[in-house]
């Protein structure tokens, strides 16, 4: 059984996205959106720390995130998702877990 | 699939606006949204009194609309209303308050409707943050 | 089949309703004798810590609300070991009786839950 998580807070004011980071299960997910994009900052450590991830584990991003904090290139694992994706995403992964 | 949908703050949040969108895009998809649960300051996003600029979305509104339009089962938390002063007609007599400002979409009810509503959801997706 | 629920409560006890919150969630859950868990992560494992005086803040004490638990059915609180260590808590001295786990056990935690919660 695998979990979508969801981000949206930044990771460099907030430990949210480092202690998602540890609770990951191979074949998990993780979705940013809101201000977790910018841990998609190429050459800063939660960009790195995504891109070390295993394998398994895929990563998203919601475009329109992306796309208002300046659409800065992606790392090739990341991949941008509309709300329809949003949608059928959580309902490809077992849970839904928030990090409110 | 049925969805459970819970928004955590309130309605100037990006949460609140996202959660909104992926309700709609829920919908249009073909999914069943068992209810919709508003928690903690999400509370606010049923407000009947947000005053927004005319050049900005008002996303208390949108979510009120939403509701209506589509015959949702819109539930606030009726203990997280009353500690952030959102309340109905009810309550606010019961409390002697000056004013309701609960919208006529929402209902106030307790925590059990959210777990009725994660019994009867396939999935439970939380909204808040930035 | 019931659907279970973990909560994970992550703030402190005093950092606003939070901490407070979650465990309605919990206790709400558990007068419908409904399957439930409760995980403190990060800096929630603070509402565990013992001899807290919240009326020095004005504040009602949550001790009360989480000793009930077991009388609504959530019998095993689960703390994370890394965030106690962090914080320097150790287990044996916290105010309530909790399963400490590590990573893999934690993950191996949210995979036996229908759905989660992260407050």
């Amino acid at each position: 059984m695998a979990t979508l998580h969801l981000l949206s807070h930044s990771p460099f004011d907030d430990g949210r996205f480092a202690s998602c980071l540890r609770l990951l299960e191979r074949s998990d997910a993780v979705l940013l959106s809101g201000d977790a994009v910018y841990a998609l900052q190429p050459g800063s450590a939660p960009q790195e720390a995504l891109v070390g991830l295993d394998p398994s584990i895929h990563v998203f991003a919601l475009a329109e995130d992306h796309v208002a904090r300046g659409a800065i290139p992606l790392a090739t694992r990341v991949q941008l998702v509309d709300y329809p994706e949003f949608v059928e995403l959580c309902g490809r992964y077992d849970r839904v877990n928030s990090w409110l | 699939m049925k969805f459970a949908i819970a928004l955590f703050t309130p309605p100037h949040s990006p949460a609140a606006r996202r959660a909104l969108r992926f309700a709609e895009a829920t919908l249009a998809g073909g999914h069943e949204i068992v209810r919709l649960f508003f928690y903690q300051d999400g509370v606010h996003s049923a407000s009947a009194n947000v005053v927004c600029a005319q050049d900005e979305l008002d996303v208390a509104a949108a979510w009120s609309r939403f509701v209506t339009d589509n015959q949702l089962d819109g539930v606030v938390c009726i203990a997280a209303g009353l500690r952030r002063g959102v309340l109905d007609e009810q309550e606010a007599a019961r409390y002697r308050r000056p004013a309701a400002n609960l919208s006529a979409a929402w209902t106030l009810s307790g925590l059990g409707q959210l777990h009725e509503a994660a019994q009867e959801a396939d999935r439970l997706v939380c909204f808040g943050g930035n | 089949m019931m659907r279970s629920m973990l909560i994970i409560s992550r703030q402190g006890p005093w950092s606003g309703p939070s901490a407070r919150e979650a465990l309605d969630i919990a206790l709400a859950g558990g007068a419908f004798e409904l399957p439930l868990g409760l995980l403190f992560l990060d800096d929630g494992v603070f509402q565990l810590a013992a001899a807290q005086q919240p009326a020095a803040i004005e504040q009602k004490n949550l001790s009360a609300n989480l000793q009930a638990l077991p009388m609504f059915g959530v019998d095993t609180l689960y703390a994370c070991a890394r965030s106690l260590d962090e914080r320097g808590l150790d287990a044996g001295s916290l105010a309530l009786p909790v399963d400490v786990l590590g990573e893999d056990e934690l993950r191996a935690l949210l995979n036996r839950f229908d759905h989660v919660i992260t407050l």
